[in-house]
């Protein structure tokens, strides 16, 4: 039994907080008010000033089990995620072996059972290994739960192939995922074509590279009645395709951005720096702004990181050998707020909807709240502390961020899911 | 004043860049002499670390670093664990360990002599790095371009060719700019990035480009290696619309222009035969000023000197500098 006393409760419907005290039974909420009585047995945390909010859902992950289990494994993983107040995950499926298969994906929900203390779901893959020609064996991943198909890494090269896989898949109540990217115009480069790129020396990626891939697949998805939710834009121009297709109307389209696009340009780059190499690639300020306006609008659906860890030596390598990718579970909400909500650029209700709720639909799932006869799935987050990024405090297995050895405003203080009480600082 | 490393132009002082180019006179000085060298480094050791092929600027650093007496070895790239899987970063830990003093180091990625140098006490000297930067040949250009123009503010050299994959191009820009010289630049629309800085010319036809009125024509080599899609039809229509012709050549003639080429040349590509034997050719000036360049450069830096030490290998990280907000 917990009783939170005066906590500030954020919901995606309002963005005022409510303060208020909120009872917690065997994993329910039971009560919320003012001055609620102490019940007998109950422990008391006195969360004056800060938020309770409904636990964050990140639904683009890499935890990249199996086979790259020296980057990151599910229990290191799903820990990054409570660390950042995180209670549930889809992870993308490059892995190897590629998660194209119901053998390779109840190998990885098996594990996730036993490693992980949240729910781990997993997308898969829409065609064999990835390598776009043949597809997957979607019906035997769907029975075991999987709603999203994605070649997440690579672009389904083959619009003739997509466009089958998505009139076939459709009929079985599943989506697809797009990673938007022509390789023949984006290169292996991740470095954004412009005046970066040409300081530094390194061929760029240009922006319609990835904004051709929004539109194909939208059309695409559009030709077969299918439901198309659109990966980590990084432009603007790939923002205002996504708002010009959800105008129309007639062709189910969500999408997601990466708090790293919102946050950094190609300029933080500097120097090489490899924490900064992501695919698709930093931008400008243009893009970042046009990227919040999407978001504070609603052509994103949701936010997700992208989580991608890469060993330390991997990174370490120059900016052309480095592979591409930035973990995000364990800073994402601390950033969110620090550089946004903060300074009064969005409220917790955007929070709440985008990185809470909206994925949770997204993938089917109950939303969480804090009402009464909700299951507990919260988080408290003390908005006056600060939070510094060092190594110890990661608990991703690499530690490849922008953020690192930062120091930013808030803090996540508590993760309760259930009866569990996952994290507490 | 002196550093340690070299590893760019963007990041030297007019003054740094000043006094190499004294230094390079005084250097070339010397090569009248019957004997050319000179005891400054005696005792130090240069590993010339060339992951391309390279004949230029490999020797002439040798030569260089010989006639300032110091030992030169030769890191041979194709006979190296390199070619059994060893990553860079294991060969500058190999290097470390051998207390050599100065690294000269070309590599096909951008950015990677400044990750040895970071992890080095050797100073680093960046003999060519992807596309980014090639200082000492900004540095032999700048010294042959004031030999003909001893204040060359406000000339014009026109930079024509594959501006995208040259590093060249970026750091003699960036040099002559920096000396006061007005940059353009002209190439086919695919090989001339549509982000060079403002303050440098974009063309893209030769004649509007003639029309600017250069002092000098720097041509650069089409660099067919680095190709790895078609950015022009053919080297015949490359060499009929950007490349130095016999026709055009009359007119630079008439027009007293100077021509350049970092060598080495494509001959019925970038220029006709006889540009090689045109008075005002400065490629071979550009060939000897290289080793004088070369001398003022390694004389100038201060290998194990004091010098900010990254714990990682990766870029600096910038942790007391939280990001700006959009």
């Amino acid at each position: 039994m917990l009783l939170l006393q005066n906590a500030r409760i954020a919901s995606e419907n309002s963005p005022v907080l409510v303060e208020g005290d909120v009872l917690i039974v065997e994993g329910k909420i039971q009560h919320i008010g003012s001055n609620l009585a102490i019940p007998e047995g109950a422990r008391v945390i006195d969360a004056r000033g800060r938020v309770l909010m409904p636990a964050m859902f990140d639904a683009h992950v890499h935890f990249r089990a199996p086979g790259f289990e020296n980057k990151e494994t599910i229990t290191t993983g799903s820990e990054a995620a409570i660390n950042g107040g995180v209670t549930g995950v889809v992870m993308m499926p490059n892995t190897r072996p590629a998660l194209d298969s119901a053998t390779a994906i109840a190998t990885v929900l098996e594990n996730a059972k036993h490693r992980s203390r949240i729910p781990v779901y997993t997308s898969g893959c829409v065609t064999k290994n990835r390598e776009g020609k043949e597809l997957a064996e979607i019906e035997g991943m769907r029975e075991l739960g999987v709603k999203m198909l994605t070649d997440d890494g690579d672009t389904t090269h083959d619009p003739a192939v997509l466009l089958r896989a998505m009139q076939y898949a459709t009929e079985f109540g599943m989506f697809f995922a797009s990673h938007c990217e022509v390789p023949e115009l984006a290169g292996p480069r991740a470095l954004n074509e412009g005046v970066m790129s040409y300081r530094l020396g390194i061929k760029g990626s240009p922006a319609c590279a990835e904004e051709i891939i929004i539109d194909r697949d939208i059309r695409l998805a559009r030709a077969a009645g299918a439901h198309i939710h659109i990966q980590h834009v990084s432009s603007k121009l790939g923002m205002e395709t996504i708002r010009w297709w959800k105008s129309r109307g007639d062709v189910k389209v969500t999408a997601e951005v990466a708090p790293h696009h919102l946050l950094f340009t190609d300029e933080h780059i500097g120097d090489y720096d490899t924490n900064y190499k992501m695919n698709p690639p930093l931008r400008t300020q243009a893009d970042c702004d046009a990227l919040l306006e999407g978001l504070i609008e609603g052509v994103f659906d949701l936010i997700a990181t992208d989580h991608a860890p890469h060993t330390p030596y991997e990174k370490a390598q120059d900016f052309i050998s480095a592979p591409n990718g930035i973990t995000g579970l364990d800073t994402a909400l601390v950033s969110l707020y620090h550089h946004f909500v903060r300074p009064g650029k969005f409220g917790w209700d955007l929070v709440v909807k985008r990185y809470s709720a909206e994925p949770r639909r997204l993938m089917g799932l109950p939303v969480p709240t804090i009402e009464v006869g909700q299951e507990a799935n919260c988080v408290l987050f003390d908005t006056e502390a600060e939070t510094t990024f060092t190594r110890e405090f990661m608990k991703s297995k690499s530690q490849n961020t922008p953020f690192i050895d930062q120091t930013l405003k808030g803090r996540v203080d508590m993760v309760i899911l259930g009866t569990e009480v996952l994290l507490e600082r | 004043m002196a550093r340690k490393d070299l590893l760019d132009i963007a990041s030297l002082h007019r003054e740094e860049i000043e006094f190499l180019l004294d230094q390079s006179t005084s250097f070339k000085k010397l090569f009248t002499r019957s004997v050319k060298k000179i005891p400054a480094l005696e005792g130090k050791s240069v590993l010339m670390l060339f992951y391309e092929a390279s004949t230029r600027t490999h020797s002439s650093f040798e030569v260089a670093a010989k006639r300032l007496s110091a030992e030169v070895t030769n890191f041979n790239v194709d006979h190296s664990s390199i070619t059994k899987g060893e990553s860079v970063r294991e060969t500058i830990e190999t290097l470390q360990a051998m207390r050599t003093d100065y690294i000269v180091v070309r590599h096909g990625h951008s950015g990677l002599p400044g990750m040895i140098a970071r992890q080095t006490t050797a100073s680093v000297i960046n003999a060519g790095d992807g596309a980014h930067e090639h200082p000492t040949q900004a540095l032999l250009d700048a010294f042959t371009i004031q030999e003909k123009f001893p204040d060359p503010r406000g000339k014009k050299v026109l930079i024509i060719g594959d501006i995208l994959h040259s590093r060249v191009a970026r750091s003699t820009s960036t040099l002559l700019q920096k000396l006061g010289v007005e940059v353009a630049y002209l190439g086919p629309g695919s090989l001339v990035p549509k982000y060079v800085p403002e303050s440098i010319r974009r063309f893209t036809d030769y004649e509007a480009a003639m029309a600017w009125a250069p002092d000098v024509v720097y041509l650069l080599r089409v660099q067919m290696e680095r190709q790895d899609v078609q950015f022009f039809p053919s080297l015949r229509e490359y060499h009929r619309v950007y490349g130095i012709t016999n026709d055009r050549l009359a007119e630079i003639r008439q027009r007293g222009l100077y021509i350049m080429h970092p060598g080495p040349v494509n001959r019925g590509v970038e220029l006709c035969d006889a540009v090689m034997d045109y008075e005002r050719s400065l490629i071979t000036n550009q060939v000897e000023n290289g080793i004088s360049v070369r001398m003022a450069v390694l004389d100038w830096l201060t290998p194990g000197g004091e010098f900010p030490r990254q714990e990682a290998y990766a870029a600096p990280q910038r942790a007391s500098s939280p990001v700006t907000m959009p």
